[in-house]
């Protein structure tokens, strides 16, 4: 049926606006028939809970999937990888296997992680281990870096140390649920400052899975100079890189924003660690994005704030790019389409994990070049667990 | 800054003055730059005066202290700069350079010259395209590149496999000068900050990480009015860039050191220059009271941290990262601003862009100098920063790899007139200075050595 889409949002940001409104979409309210709907994380939520039973039509499309909340929280997503885990190793499977110490050979990319307060004596125990270590305490349902603290000395995180088995129901309300995670207290630094990476991940399908990555992701640095001393475990501008939170810093400059291209972080690694060990970080950086989306991992709300003018410029290219693969050709939507989009309409994105392509030809090719294996029997073993993998995720 | 211009006016006045009647071209740089010296000089003592700072001083012990515990986030620090301004900004000196003269019409060149309808009225020899693709044969359309033919949709087996696996064996050899023959077909990333090093015949040794650590001492011990200087260029500049403001703290810990590293005076013996000279309170004109000023000799101006930026993507350990630069400046970047007739001068560099355009591009040169928008007006400040700031860092330490694989800088005019021949299409439609500024405004998508192999090699001769 030609047509033009028919859009609704309920966040009001150019970004998006002026993207729907130069393919010559049509506004609507969420009322009327829509095609596509840009939905703000309170909506998902409404649209896709259990007691609305709403269910999208077959020309219906929107930004979240439903199963997105299960690691927008940080405790459902660390559940998740758990359990992934967990699962992989019963089948059998070669990504699962551990060394010597019990850890993890490919799946190692979660610090040790406790739910509080319902894990509360695990993590007591494990504390005791090493009692000058340092953890870090986030709130599982929030972003943007708010609630964020760290802790050395168990009486600093007193309030959670109730058995939970006693008041489960009488201090749920007032006693708000957080992971706790040891601090990676030797993060790499550059120009003497921490940073970390924001990455754009598109999803268009979990069955197959496949998923793209946006080249211009970028680094957030630190204003302030990294150190490890206990004596500036206070000060967030040390630890936290989060632009909201950076924003407020004295140092905080308007024009850059602290921010690099993940190009340039390229750049100086290779510059002056060499190429091997920057490509490696690389792959591994891929390989923990694929992983995660396969045991379900999606952050809900990214920011759509533009902090700067390059910043709003990027992040119009990104929405433009996005709506090029899961709207191709601004056809109206239709969720018998499983085709993979052509290469030319991929913009800045580059195809991170393509479920039917890896098992056209081959299903854990990507397993084999991460353990090194050539062709042989050992090989002929991982296919199948590979693909038994592969399948019981669809 | 209305008084500081009426002062340029007078000074420039007077080194054209000074100029009449000079014949020699060694006079004339020693007048033209002992008149911009004392020009650089008086501006710096002026201000001294006027804020009441002297130029040097020692510092109380417990400032010392402070200074140490805060060496590696000066960047943290906000002293008061709003009073200091740059001593001169590359346009300031663009205006010296219009100006000089040599009245000497006797030489076989000029009858050309007298056709040129650039800026630059002062006839030295400069290569024309022919000489220029002999010069720079590597970057011919046969030979592989890195800049070109390492895109991601060229197989690397094609070229930058063999190119790598080379450039290891040079670097396992130690080889100089293989190393300085390599590198005019790139440098791949990983080999750069070596390589670099090789061909600069920079090793850290022990005695020259002792040798840092004495400038430092020096740094902490004494204060001097160019480090307010530095630490506004620094903020001006670098810390305003995309790429470099992480770097913030290594450029301070590189230039205050500079300032005080007396062995760069060494480079003034080829230098037509002299350092400029500053005496002891009260004994003005006494010889035996003078002290070159600042130690090094070298009075950073308006974008002077730039050199030192790109280089903290290749060096992060701050005594070679020092070497590197100081060997880079009194090499190359020096000829950027000081008065020669050294065909990489910087003279000669403006020459040559000029020459370039109004011989391969004449319809677009006396387009932009029609609408009084001479293009030497906007690509001198991208020849004398060697094009740092103004291209993106991978590109431009491709550009940065052929000077040191050339030993000239004559690839900078050449780079100039490559991106105004780029534009040029934009560039005929504008009508006034501005526009054309807006068309040349950013250079951060460019891909050099395309631009270079176009320029030199496939355009019609």
């Amino acid at each position: 049926m030609a047509g033009k889409v028919k859009w609704v949002t309920d966040i009001e940001k150019s970004v998006l606006i002026n993207n729907f409104e130069k393919r010559g979409w049509v506004q609507v309210t969420e009322n009327e028939d829509w095609n596509f709907y840009w939905m703000s994380v309170q909506t998902i939520r409404n649209v896709f809970s259990v007691e609305t039973g709403y269910r999208l039509s077959d020309d219906q499309i929107v930004n979240h999937f439903p199963n997105h909340y299960e690691l927008t929280r940080k405790d459902l997503m660390v559940k998740n990888i758990k359990r992934y885990r967990k699962e992989l190793e019963k089948e059998g499977s070669p990504l699962a296997e551990k060394d010597e110490n019990g850890k993890y050979l490919y799946l190692d990319f979660v610090p040790v992680t406790y739910m509080l307060p319902a894990d509360y004596n695990l993590f007591v125990e494990e504390f005791r281990k090493s009692p000058s270590s340092t953890w870090i305490m986030k709130p599982c349902g929030k972003a943007q870096g708010k609630g964020i603290f760290l802790i050395n000395k168990l009486s600093q995180i007193k309030k959670w140390s109730r058995d939970s088995k006693t008041s489960s129901f009488v201090s749920q309300s007032n006693k708000e649920a957080y992971v706790i995670s040891l601090y990676i207290n030797n993060p790499l630094l550059i120009g003497g400052r921490k940073f970390d990476l924001r990455l754009y991940v598109l999803v268009s399908t979990y069955r197959p899975l496949r998923c793209y990555m946006y080249k211009l992701g970028f680094c957030r640095f630190c204003t302030v100079k990294y150190t490890p001393s206990t004596s500036e475990l206070d000060n967030m501008f040390v630890h936290l890189t989060n632009v909201a939170i950076q924003k407020h810093g004295d140092d905080y400059n308007h024009i850059h924003g602290g921010k690099w291209m993940v190009s340039n972080l390229r750049l100086y690694l290779e510059s002056t660690r060499g190429k091997e060990v920057t490509s490696k970080l690389f792959d591994e950086i891929h390989w923990i994005i694929v992983q995660s989306l396969k045991a379900v991992a999606v952050n809900a709300s990214p920011s759509l704030t533009s902090s700067t003018a390059n910043d709003r410029i990027l992040k119009y290219n990104l929405i433009n790019d996005t709506l090029n693969i899961v709207v191709p050709n601004g056809e109206i939507p239709d969720c018998k389409w499983n085709k993979s989009p052509p290469k030319e309409v991929l913009g800045n994105y580059e195809i991170l994990y393509d479920e039917e392509l890896a098992q056209g030809d081959g299903a854990d090719r990507e397993l084999r070049s991460r353990q090194g294996q050539s062709q042989g029997p050992r090989a002929g073993r991982s296919r199948d667990s590979g693909r038994t993998v592969l399948t019981t995720w669809k | 800054m209305l008084q500081e211009e009426s002062d340029l006016s007078l000074i420039i006045a007077q080194i054209v003055q000074k100029l009449k009647g000079s014949n020699l071209y060694s006079q004339l740089e020693r007048q033209a730059w002992g008149s911009w010296e004392k020009r650089i000089l008086k501006s710096l003592n002026s201000m001294c005066t006027e804020l009441s700072i002297p130029l040097a001083r020692k510092r109380p012990v417990g400032e010392q202290k402070e200074l140490l515990n805060k060496w590696n986030e000066m960047g943290t620090d906000e002293p008061d700069l709003s009073l200091f301004r740059p001593v001169y900004a590359p346009k300031d000196f663009l205006e010296v350079l219009i100006n000089l003269r040599n009245p000497n019409y006797e030489n076989g060149d000029s009858l050309s010259f007298r056709t040129h309808l650039g800026l630059i009225q002062i006839p030295l020899k400069v290569k024309d395209i022919p000489e220029l693709k002999e010069c720079f044969v590597e970057l011919g359309l046969n030979t592989g590149q890195l800049g070109i033919d390492d895109s991601t949709q060229v197989p690397p087996e094609l070229f930058e496999n063999e190119h790598v696996r080379i450039g290891q064996k040079v670097l396992a050899e130690q080889d100089s000068a293989a190393a300085q023959q390599y590198i005019r077909q790139g440098s791949p990333t990983a080999l750069r900050a070596e390589l670099w090093a090789l061909i600069l015949n920079i090793s850290s040794e022990p005695e020259d990480v002792l040798y840092y650590e004495q400038l430092k001492t020096n740094v902490i011990q004494h204060d001097l009015l160019v480090d307010s200087l530095i630490y506004k260029d620094v903020k001006l500049t670098a810390s305003n860039d995309d790429y470099y403001f992480v770097f913030e703290d290594y450029l301070y810990q590189v230039l205050l050191c500079f300032s005080r590293d007396t062995s760069v005076l060494s480079h003034f013996a080829y230098n037509s220059a002299s350092p400029p000279k500053s005496y002891i309170r009260g004994k003005l004109g006494l010889e035996e009271y003078a002290v070159f000023y600042p130690p090094n000799g070298v009075i950073p101006f308006h974008g002077f941290s730039m050199y030192v930026a790109p280089l903290c993507f290749l060096y992060h350990e701050p005594s070679k990262l020092y070497q590197i630069f100081r060997e880079m400046y009194v090499r190359f970047f020096f000829r950027l601003h000081s008065i020669s007739s050294h065909p990489s001068g910087i003279v000669s560099l403006c020459l040559l862009f000029e020459t370039l355009l109004q011989t391969y591009l004449p319809q677009l040169f006396y387009h932009l100098r029609e609408i009084g928008a001479q293009p030497l007006r906007i690509s001198f400040k991208w020849m004398v920063r060697a094009f740092s700031g103004y291209l993106a860092t991978d590109q431009l330490l491709l550009l940065w790899d052929r000077i040191l694989g050339y030993n000239s800088l004559e690839i900078l005019a050449v780079l100039a007139a490559a991106v105004f021949a780029f534009r040029a299409v934009n560039l005929m439609e504008v009508t006034s200075l501005a526009a054309a500024e807006a068309v040349l405004a950013d250079l951060s998508t460019l891909k050099v050595m395309p631009l270079l192999q176009i320029f030199l090699f496939a355009t019609v001769t």
